[in-house]
Order: C-alpha cells, then sequence, then structure tokens
C-alpha cells in the first residue's frame, strides 16, 4: 500500500475552516447549544405538570364542569383569574418591545426578544383558559362569527365578544412581533447551525441577507408595527377588564378599571420578566448583556406601575364609600374583612407596599432581593385578580344568595398546569432560538466601535 | 460584466462609499449589513419603504371590515330591545379599532415579506456568513475599464479587501 501524498495528509490534519464570526454571536448562540441534566429535568417537571393538567382537563371534559369547585353563586372561578393573570403577563413584552421601541430606550434590546416570546407563550396559555371555561368546550366555536343554517350571529355588544377579538388580535400581532424581529437572527443562526437546525433557520429565514432593502423593509415593519401594537397592548386589559367593569357586580363595575388594569398588567409583566430573566442570566452568563441597569431600569418600572396600582386600590375603596351605595360599600367591607381576607391583604401588601422597596437605590439592583420580589409579585397579582373576581361574585346585591368559593385540588391542577405549560414553552423557546436580539446588540456593538463608548 | 465585492468595518464608510459611487453614476450596488444602519440603507435608498402604504390599506380596510361587519350582523339577525337600534355604534369601535390594528399589521407583514423579498430562497452566489458576524459587504457590477477606479474609490474608503468576483 503506497502512503497518500504528504499535502492531502496534511489537509485531513487541518481542521475544517470556521465559519467567521464575531463575539455577540458566540456569545448568544452558545445560549442554544446543547442541553443539560438539569434543562431536562426542567423540561421534564414542566410537562409533567401539563400532563397532570391534561389529564384533569380530560377528566372534566368527560364528567363535565362540576369537578370543579364552582358553588352557587360564584360560577366564574380559578379558571377566568388564571386567564386574566395570563393576559396580563403577556403585556411587559408588547410594551417593552413597541412602546420603549417608539420612545428609543436603546436599553430594551437586551431583553425586548425574551419579553416577546414571554408574551406569545402567555398569551398562548391564556388562551387554553378560554376552553378550559366553558363546560362543552367542544361548542367553543360559538363566539365566533360564522355562517350557519339557523341566520345566528354573535351579539358584539357583549364585552366577551370584544375580548375575542382583542385576544386573537393581540395573540396574532405579538406573533407577528416576535417573527419579523426573529428574522434577521434566524439567518444568524442559518449562517452557523447544520444539519436540520440549518433546514429549519433557513427556512423560517427566507433568505434573508441584510440587504440595505431588506432593512429598510425591515425598519418600516417594526416602526409600524410598535405603532400598531402600542394602541393595542392598552386595549386588550382595557377589553378584559370590560368584561367585569361592563356588569352591574358591585366590586366590578367601576370606571377605573380599564387603567388599573393596564398598570396591573405591566406591572405584574415586568415582574415575570424579571422572575425568568434573572436565572436565564445567571445559567447562560449573560451578564455582559442583561446588565444592572437594566434591571434598574425595570425596578423602576415596577415601582411606577406599583403606585399606580396602589393607588387604583385606595380610588376603588374612596369611590364605594363616596357612592353611598351599600352594595358596593358592603363589597368592598368584606373584601378586607370578610372570608377573602387573606387575599386581599395579600394583593395589597405584595402588589402596593412590597415594591415601594424599590425607592432604596441599591435594593434596584440587588438581584436575589429582585428575584424575590418578582416572584411575591407575581403572587400577588393571582391574588388581585382572585380577590375582584371571586370576592365580587360571592357578595352580590342579595344576601340571601351570598356564597363561599375555594378552588379546589381540579382546578388548582389546572392553574399549576398553566405555570408549566409557560415555562415548557419558554425552556423549549431558549434552546431554538437567540433568547437575546442578536442584530439589535451589533447595532449598539458596531455604533459604540466606531463612535467609541461614548454611551 | 465584471463584479467586485468589498468588505468594511464600519457602516459610515460604506455609507460614503455608496454615496461617491452611485454619484459618479454607478447605480448596480448591493450592501449587506449585520443590523440596521439607516445612513447606509439611505444611501442606498432615500425613499421611504413602500411597507408604509400596506399598513394604511390594511388599517382602513380593518376599520370598515370591523364597522359593516358588525352593523349587518346585528341588523341581520336582529336583537329588539326596548325599541333601541339593533346596531350601537359604541361597542362596534371596539370590533372595528382591533380589526384596523389585525388587518394592518398582517398586511404591513406581507409587505416587509413581499418588498423585502423575504421567502424561502436560494441565497445570493457572494453572500457571506461575514456579513451575518460583524462586517458589511458592498458588491458592484461596473464594466471592465472602470474596475480599477472603482477598487480606488473602494479602498479610498477603508474597504478592507477587494475581490473581484466575477470577469
Amino acid at each position: 500500500m503506497t502512503p497518500p501524498p504528504a499535502e492531502s495528509v496534511a489537509a485531513m490534519i487541518r481542521p475544517a475552516p470556521k465559519p467567521p464570526d464575531s463575539k455577540v454571536n458566540r456569545d448568544l448562540l452558545r445560549v442554544m447549544d446543547g442541553a443539560g441534566p438539569g434543562y431536562w429535568l426542567l423540561l421534564l417537571i414542566a410537562a409533567g405538570s401539563v400532563g397532570a393538567a391534561g389529564a384533569v382537563w380530560f377528566y372534566q371534559v368527560y364528567k363535565g364542569l362540576g369537578i370543579a369547585g364552582y358553588a352557587h353563586p360564584v360560577f366564574w372561578g380559578a379558571y377566568i383569574v388564571t386567564f386574566v393573570f395570563w393576559v396580563g403577563i403577556a403585556h411587559a413584552g408588547t410594551l417593552i418591545s413597541a412602546i420603549l421601541f417608539l420612545f428609543r430606550a436603546k436599553w430594551r434590546n437586551a431583553i425586548n426578544r425574551s419579553a416577546e416570546a414571554m408574551t406569545v407563550m402567555a398569551v398562548l396559555t391564556a388562551a387554553q383558559f378560554l376552553g378550559i371555561h366553558v363546560g362543552r368546550m367542544w361548542k367553543s366555536y360559538f363566539i365566533l362569527p360564522y355562517p350557519n343554517q339557523r341566520g345566528l350571529w354573535v351579539n358584539f355588544k357583549s364585552p366577551l365578544l370584544w375580548d375575542t377579538v382583542a385576544i386573537s388580535t393581540y395573540a396574532t400581532i405579538s406573533i407577528l412581533f416576535l417573527f419579523v424581529g426573529l428574522i434577521p437572527d434566524l439567518a444568524i443562526a442559518r449562517d452557523r447551525f447544520s444539519g436540520w437546525r440549518k433546514l429549519l433557520y433557513t427556512l423560517l429565514a427566507g433568505g434573508w441577507q441584510g440587504t440595505s432593502r431588506q432593512w429598510k423593509a425591515h425598519n418600516r415593519t417594526v416602526l409600524h408595527l410598535s405603532g400598531l401594537a402600542t394602541p393595542l397592548v392598552l386595549s386588550v386589559h382595557s377589553v378584559v377588564s370590560w368584561d367585569f367593569a361592563i356588569s352591574i357586580v358591585p366590586g366590578w363595575h367601576a370606571t377605573i378599571f380599564a387603567p388599573y388594569f393596564v398598570a396591573g398588567a405591566i406591572f405584574s409583566g415586568f415582574a415575570m420578566v424579571l422572575t425568568v430573566m434573572i436565572p436565564v442570566r445567571r445559567i447562560f452568563g449573560l451578564e455582559e448583556y442583561i446588565t444592572d441597569y437594566h434591571f434598574e431600569n425595570m425596578s423602576r418600572f415596577i415601582l411606577l406601575t406599583s403606585i399606580i396600582v396602589g393607588y387604583a386600590y385606595l380610588a376603588e375603596y374612596y369611590v364605594a364609600w363616596y357612592s353611598g351605595v351599600e352594595a358596593e360599600q358592603s363589597a368592598f367591607w368584606l373584601r378586607a374583612f370578610g372570608p377573602y381576607w387573606i387575599s386581599t391583604w395579600v394583593m395589597i401588601i405584595f402588589n402596593g407596599v412590597l415594591p415601594q422597596l424599590l425607592w432604596i437605590s441599591k435594593l434596584r439592583t440587588n438581584v436575589p432581593f429582585l428575584f424575590v420580589l418578582s416572584v411575591l409579585i407575581n403572587i400577588g397579582m393571582w391574588f388581585e385578580r382572585y380577590v375582584i373576581i371571586i370576592g365580587g361574585l360571592s357578595r352580590e346585591y342579595d344576601p340571601a344568595v351570598w356564597g363561599v368559593y375555594t378552588p379546589n385540588a381540579a382546578e388548582l391542577t389546572i392553574v399549576a398546569g398553566s405555570f408549566g405549560l409557560f415555562a415548557m414553552l419558554f425552556l423549549i423557546f431558549i434552546k431554538l432560538f437567540p433568547v437575546i436580539a442578536i442584530s439589535e446588540i451589533k447595532e449598539l456593538v458596531i455604533h459604540e466601535k466606531t463612535h467609541g463608548a461614548d454611551h | 460584466m465584471p463584479m467586485l465585492m468589498a468588505v468594511f468595518d464600519q457602516p459610515d464608510q460604506i455609507a460614503e462609499a455608496v454615496t461617491r459611487l452611485k454619484g459618479r453614476g454607478y447605480d448596480d450596488i448591493e450592501t449587506y449589513a449585520p443590523a440596521p444602519f439607516e445612513a447606509m440603507e439611505d444611501a442606498m435608498d432615500p425613499k421611504p419603504s413602500r411597507v408604509r402604504l400596506l399598513t394604511l390599506i390594511g388599517g382602513l380596510v380593518g376599520v370598515c371590515t370591523g364597522y359593516a361587519m358588525t352593523i349587518w350582523m346585528a341588523n341581520d339577525w336582529p336583537l329588539m330591545i326596548g325599541g333601541k337600534p339593533f346596531s350601537s355604534i359604541p361597542p362596534y369601535t371596539i370590533i372595528a379599532f382591533e380589526l384596523m390594528i389585525l388587518f394592518g399589521g398582517v398586511l404591513t407583514v406581507l409587505g416587509l415579506f413581499g418588498f423585502g423579498g423575504i421567502y424561502p430562497h436560494k441565497l445570493d452566489a457572494v453572500y457571506d456568513p461575514r456579513f451575518s458576524a460583524e462586517e458589511f459587504g458592498l458588491v458592484i457590477e461596473c464594466r471592465d475599464r472602470d474596475v480599477v477606479e472603482i477598487e480606488d474609490l473602494l479602498r479610498a474608503h477603508a474597504a478592507k479587501e477587494v475581490n473581484l468576483v466575477q470577469a
């Protein structure tokens, strides 16, 4: 056997040339590489809770809504509470990506992708409850205006119809927003991955090359989607609040509801961004990209919205007293000192009082403190919806029909499953797509390289 | 026709190079950038993207659809309540508003796909993964006798390499 020629041996030994790359690409694409046992364990726990919730839901479809803890007069229970909670969580993403984009707040670049992804996941999670909370879920499509033999149309004067239109618009626009922002990053991933991933990114990136025509259309699209999403984000939770405010239930029938709910939604959304991003930053070592400056800014937003929410809590009590309506007054008295007093004080302390600690500037960048606070805020915001919805329904005008509702194990399993679903979708997202908007970070990096670090 | 590909490090240099080349009448230019830089895109084409037209059309169609659908449906299946009119504009404004955003948003993104040429297709032969790292590319097609002049101009604007990719 003759040995192969020397130069072909050299070619075999020489490592294949790596595609040219930049530090930002390497740092941020690394997040998507391989998954350790910890990741699979988390994914397994999340998927397990989704599976448990799915089994309960299957049983509920089979047996009927009787398995939920509904008790006269409360027929909107933990499902609707959790629905409103997740729609609220969805709001920070659009706020960060659309409103802060219009205000040219460049610090959003590090967190907008994960916040947008959270928006999509939270809306998808919330949407599950629209199917779960109706008894005959196979008739859910009755809410859509579809042509039918009976010549019957839906009643667009009902807030439930506004809700359907608003939530489905919000889901569509937030998915488009996320996708449009992803396109340049998908091209980065396409140029650097191989195998099935390359195929996936090639299809999704749609031949993106960063030509000036593409960037021009892209910039314009992001600008216009931001312009459209800004009023949308304010309208969606307003519409959700009108589900309650349009009725005459004491504690629901208030004009303050729309701004109150929107502020609460942004408040809880920012808290959820912190809850998710603090571990992500730690695990993937993204301290260089998500800095204390970002946490400080988010803390300020949380402080601002906490003040608005706290003010709304007080204003509700004032208006109840000033209205002179006995039913309204007793509803608010029972809120604080009736059977749901724990939920009420959890909501007031976690949402209105504890975030005031953020006035202390050291705490705004204290990451462990922020993490604990954000979890408490999430709990507080779930209880806020619980207090409003259950508290209102269980104590209406006629004391003869008052009742007490407590969520039972079936409902709580499904509520826990919704957190599992959100976590599962997010875990899958961070391994499939860049969790930080790479091309937007690059815009800052290249700008800094060209003009020096003057910001 | 020969095709030259130059690689730059800074968006300002490539923007200046494009302005100079366009000033001399070389119009067959394409640029590749890893991130958006307004100066560079404006040098290539100062007109705003036509995507904005589609947002307007989508928004207007959405508003009209929202009102038309709700008013027509209310009259096709009348709910008679206390002698009030069948259709009522204030609640329908919410539907019209949401559909304005929905249609406007969807058409804007379709505009991005259409005007930006974003659909799965083969990449340009000169496209280089460096352009999705941190480098900028400029590709120009010109006549044989202009090659030297263009190369000098590109190098004068700090092009770090200039290649003849097609003779």
